[in-house]
């Protein structure tokens, strides 16, 4: 959200006043120790999936192969809800199930053509889809370390209502819009997803996680930036961010833990102050017992569709 | 302790009672101006025995009857020999003219052997005169910039703000002006001190042995005192320099009785770069500035009393415009200050000075776009009454006792945000309130001839008192939030400590002495930051019934000698300093984290502790003046909750720092000065490894302050062109030519910063540079530096 965005800013204006004279330079950076780094997640009726990867030193290769071998293929995967536990199947890229190429692309974020011949593996629940109320454990054997994380499945928060409308002098631009109704009586962390209704996979904005230490309770209106225009290379410089008029987009609005919250809201931060002098460097806290970096997070969306008009 | 305290009251007491005395005591001046003398000192030859004026040019002598030849001397004065008939009490009040250029018939000798015979450990005087020629950044005369190149005293990097006294942190100095407490001494990100050069008359730093009528900081004292305005005539100064202007003006309210002076500065790169930046740039009325003004009454009420009302107010105004993007930042920051001193003589040995200051900074971020809009500020605010007894029982002894009061005021964190019609919650401003109060009594006696003892004992309180509301922070789930509130003035926290000084000197042949002393004290504010570097945005904090007082200990031992008539001065210090309970944010806490919660529930504490030696070398006479300064230290930190607990080093730990300062006058038109340092680098935290997650790039960062940046090293130079400052005359009484001071005076000051251009590390980051897919992605490290050679040019005049 804009007030977001205000936050950092103050950062970055720092920066741009006193970036005057930069070289690259060699210098000990001690502390490297490799580390799995688990990226999982469930939500409502959906699988749980989950990727592995290792971190890499800082002056190690970071060619296209080096990135490509952190992926980890040989863990074992359990995934409980508290009664039942499911073993996670592997699905590899070079053996995956018709019709999952884009599925598999937009989880890798590796063009399905290129991925077909590369052998990645993501981690899946066949037997388990996500359930409102429902506090899901993962737990990882890799190389004789094991690994655990617990994440649950709130109750979701509808949106009273979504919209679009023109931004400043355009008429067939705008921003997506939406009023929500924060429940008062609990803590609450969002997660703001969006595609268009064609689309197969969400897309995430400029800072999508939020959570309601401003508005607890409120009845508020908030607007979100078109991430797809990003992506997109022949987009129009001028209206990037924008929706046009007669775009029909499909919002998903998730709610999350405050513990998941607040990796993600550290990831972010990282993101984007990177490694300046004015933020304080700081590791992102992993809800993951024994040693792994990463996050294992549950949602429980909300759907809305916004027609543009 | 009581066969201590025994044997003080006996010398006191035998003393007194063994002979009939007198007492001659008095107010030594500036023959020019009228002002006080704050450095000068009495020298009794026959008894070998002496004082030193207090800030205010007054002493006081209590001496057997007698007739004595008395030294009346200052550093750049002519000293007076004089001689006095003691047969009753006296005042004897002395002018001391400055020394000029015919030289043949009277001596310049200053503060001689004050390095060897003071009890004064880890104390530097800066003398304004040589500051002025000194290379200066920008052509920014800074006395703050001067005092980094003694040796305990470093910046953490150019644009660092504060400095850092042997290991400890920018908050553990107490920043003094005219005994207003500066809370922050940095404009534009510290590249320059509040203090305005032309202001200024005299600057004292301890950064060891502090005495107990100083208290609430850990490290060090930086007493600034303001010109007191000439008190015989108008006077006007000033310069124009590259990026400001400052101008003072300065006479009489009523001649010999009263004065004033005011001083006022700003920079103009606001106007350099609307200049630069045109109306239809969409980046139109960005810019920045600053500027502060120094004011300053005093007057003469009586023979006894004496009044002076000190003001400072200065302001940093930083602002971004992003018309197209309808984005605008505001970002003002600065002090206030205000002191009223009333000096008043009970008799020739007893002295007062009572003080009544308020000291109130304020950082403001004012940003919108489009129709959101948000404003964060904090700030302090204090208000201040103290007074301080001098009593001169005989030479051997210089008794002080005092009491202080402050109120504080603290606004850590307001923070307020808007869009159109919507109010966010961001919670109430949190004001925390709380009364600071001292009492101490010190004495500085002779033992012998040799020994020189100077005790002290301060006991200081802090109460936290409301209203105030302390959050008490639930899971999210099962237990809700909760605040309990408390009432005005209802007791939240109660601290109180005896904070025991001790410092001594034993005087050894040749010109030379052992000086050791031990320091303990406690700090009640604290000075928090989320940024790896020192910034406005700091939040000063006080002790709460979470966060506990600051307590720490120095202890050191020092050999200082002479040489060569005094001309040289060296010394050896070496010290260890530790530190309870310092305070950090939280690993990952973020500024709007204490909306809707208190400031200390995401503080977390530790311990710290520095050591270190100190040599020192200083030629103080001659055409050519300067000392060098090497320091060898250390200075770690343990947090249980940083860094998994294990120790590190601070981000100012510096393992060697040389500096070679020098000024060489060459005649009556031309001075030269150089300055040179050399430091080990820095320590900063950076990331060891580097992962990916949901196809962001992300970093882990290696232990706290684990990586050691490049050594800094800069020469600087200057030369300083006068105009004729002297004209001759015939002195009617003797018939010989002198040299008087001409009425306008003026000079060229040429500086060059970073003479061979080194690119000094400022930070370091990693930079990330492509695209994993397309194959091109890379890693490196970038080292970010600020100033490149900086040659600048200032015309300063005087009349």
């Amino acid at each position: 959200m804009e007030f977001r965005i205000l936050k950092y800013s103050f950062y970055l204006l720092l920066i741009g006043l006193l970036l005057s004279c930069t070289k690259e330079v060699q210098i000990d950076i001690p502390g490297y120790k490799e580390q799995l780094v688990v990226d999982g997640r469930i939500e409502t009726g959906q699988r749980a999936i989950v990727l592995l990867s290792t971190s890499n030193n800082v002056y190690s290769s970071t060619n296209y192969e080096s990135y490509l071998n952190s992926f980890v293929d040989d863990a074992l995967v359990l995934l409980s809800d508290g009664t039942q536990t499911d073993t996670l199947t592997k699905i590899c890229t070079d053996d995956l199930p018709q019709g999952l190429e884009d599925v598999a692309a937009a989880i890798f974020g590796i063009p399905a053509e290129i991925l077909v011949n590369l052998h990645l593996c993501a981690y899946v629940s066949m037997n388990m889809v996500g359930e409102v109320g429902k506090t899901y454990t993962l737990q990882i054997s890799h190389q004789g370390k094991q690994y655990s994380a617990s994440s649950k499945i709130q109750q979701s928060v509808p949106l009273d209502s979504v919209y679009w409308k023109p931004e400043g002098n355009f008429t067939d631009r705008g921003f997506s819009w939406a009023i929500l109704s924060d429940p008062a009586s609990t803590a609450d962390a969002y997660l703001w997803e969006v595609k268009y209704l064609q689309d197969l996979q969400f897309s995430k904005t400029f800072n999508p996680y939020t959570n309601d230490k401003f508005f607890n309770g409120l009845t508020f209106e908030f607007g979100y930036e078109n991430p797809m225009s990003f992506q997109d290379p022949n987009a129009d410089e001028a209206y990037r961010g924008y929706y046009k008029l007669g775009d029909t987009i499909v919002v998903k609005s998730s709610k999350l833990g405050l513990k998941e919250y607040n990796y993600f809201e550290k990831k972010y931060n990282q993101m984007y102050s990177g490694s300046s002098p004015f933020a304080v460097p700081t590791n992102i806290p992993t809800n993951l017992q024994g040693g792994a970096l990463g996050i294992w997070v549950a949602y429980s969306p909300w759907f809305d569709t916004i027609v543009c008009n | 302790m009581k066969l201590f305290l025994s044997l003080i009251f006996l010398s006191i007491c035998g003393l007194s009672l063994g002979q009939k005395k007198a007492t001659v005591s008095g107010y030594i001046t500036d023959a020019r101006s009228g002002e006080a003398l704050g450095t000068a000192r009495v020298f009794v030859k026959e008894l070998k025995t002496g004082t030193v004026v207090n800030n205010y040019g007054f002493y006081s002598l209590t001496l057997p009857l007698g007739t004595y030849q008395f030294e009346f001397r200052c550093d750049g004065f002519l000293t007076v020999d004089k001689a006095i008939v003691l047969q009753a009490n006296q005042t004897v009040n002395l002018e001391l003219e400055m020394a000029v250029q015919d030289t043949k018939e009277v001596r310049v000798t200053g503060k001689k052997s004050e390095n060897v015979n003071s009890a004064k450990l880890g104390q530097m005087e800066l003398k304004m005169d040589q500051v002025k020629t000194l290379p200066a950044f920008m052509g920014e005369v800074d006395v703050v910039k001067t005092l980094q190149l003694l040796p305990g005293v470093s910046s953490v990097s150019e644009g660092g703000q504060g400095f850092y006294v042997r290991g400890g942190g920018p908050d553990q100095n107490l920043v003094l002006l005219d005994e207003g407490v500066v809370y922050n001494a940095a404009h534009l990100f510290g590249f320059f001190s509040v203090f305005n050069a032309d202001a200024i008359n005299s600057v004292n730093l301890i950064k060891g042995g502090m005495p107990a009528n100083y208290g609430g900081r850990l490290s060090s004292v930086l007493e600034v005192n303001m010109n007191e305005g000439n008190l015989k005539k108008f006077k006007v100064k000033g310069g124009i320099g590259a990026i400001s202007s400052r101008l003072t003006v300065e006479g009489p309210l009523k001649k010999d009785r009263g004065s004033f002076i005011v001083s006022a500065r700003r920079t103009y790169i606001d106007l350099i770069m609307k200049a630069a930046i045109p109306d239809t740039s969409p980046f139109a009325g960005s810019g920045y500035f600053f500027y502060d003004l120094n004011a300053k009454l005093n007057y003469k009420l009586t023979d006894k009393d004496r009044i002076y009302l000190s003001a400072y107010y200065g302001k940093d105004i930083f602002s971004f415009k992003d018309n197209e993007g309808g984005f605008k930042v505001e970002m003002p920051w600065g002090n206030g200050i205000a002191a009223l001193r009333w000096n008043h003589l009970f008799n020739s040995k007893l002295f007062l000075n009572t003080t009544l200051s308020y000291s109130d900074y304020k950082f403001q971020f004012i940003s919108s776009q489009d129709e959101f809009r948000v404003a964060l500020s904090s700030g302090i605010r204090d208000y201040t009454a103290k007074v301080d007894f001098s009593y001169f029982p005989n030479p051997q002894h210089r008794i002080k006792w005092g009491a202080a009061y402050i109120f504080h005021d603290f606004t850590p964190t307001s923070l307020s945000a808007q869009d159109d019609t919507i109010t966010f919650n961001t919670g109430a401003a949190q004001h925390l309130y709380s009364h600071e109060t001292a009492l101490y009594a010190l004495d500085e006696f002779d033992l012998n001839d040799k020994l020189r003892i100077n005790a002290g004992l301060r006991y200081s309180t802090f109460t936290h008192v409301g209203p105030f509301d302390r959050y008490i922070k639930g899971d999210g789930i099962s237990t809700p939030d909760s605040v309990v509130h408390y009432n005005p003035n209802d007791v939240i926290a109660f601290y109180h400590g005896l904070e025991p000084r001790l410092s001594f000197r034993y005087l050894l042949p040749d010109n030379s002495s052992i000086k050791a002393g031990y320091a303990y004290n406690y700090q009640y504010v604290h000075l928090v930051t989320l940024s790896a570097v020192s910034l406005p945005t700091d939040i000063w904090f006080p002790t709460t019934d979470q966060a506990k007082p600051e307590r720490g200990f120095q202890s050191s031992i020092g050999y200082f000698k002479n040489f060569a008539q005094d001309r040289y001065e060296a010394s050896v210090e070496i010290y260890y300093k530790g530190m309870k309970n310092l305070i950090e944010f939280k690993e990952g806490a973020l500024p709007g984290d204490n909306v809707n919660d208190n400031t200390d529930n995401l503080l977390v504490y530790g311990d710290g502790w520095a050591y270190g030696a100190e040599f020192f070398l200083k030629k103080t006479e001659g055409a050519f003046t300067g000392w060098i300064g090497y320091t060898w230290a250390k200075t770690e930190r343990r947090f249980p909750d940083i860094n998994e607990g294990n120790i590190y080093p601070a981000k100012y730990d510096r393992r060697h720092d040389l500096t070679l300062v020098g000024t060489y006058k060459i005649n009556d038109t031309w001075t030269f000065g150089a300055s040179f340092i050399y430091a080990t680098g820095n320590t900063l935290t950076l990331p060891a490894s580097w992962y990916v997650q949901d196809q962001n790039l992300l970093f882990q960062y290696g232990p706290r302050n684990s990586t050691r940046m490049a050594p800094y090293h800069r020469l600087d130079l200057s030369a300083t062109r006068y105009g004729k400052q002297y004209k001759t005359k015939t002195d009617p009484a003797t018939g010989k030519d002198i040299q008087i001071k001409k009425a306008y005076r003026s000079n060229w000051s040429f500086s060059v910063y970073n003479v061979y251009n080194r690119l000094n590390p400022f930070f370091l980051y990693v930079d990330n540079d492509g695209d994993f897919m397309t194959g091109n992605f890379s890693l490196s490290v970038k080292q970010v530096s600020l100033f490149p050679i900086i040659p600048s040019v200032t015309w300063n005049f005087e009349f």
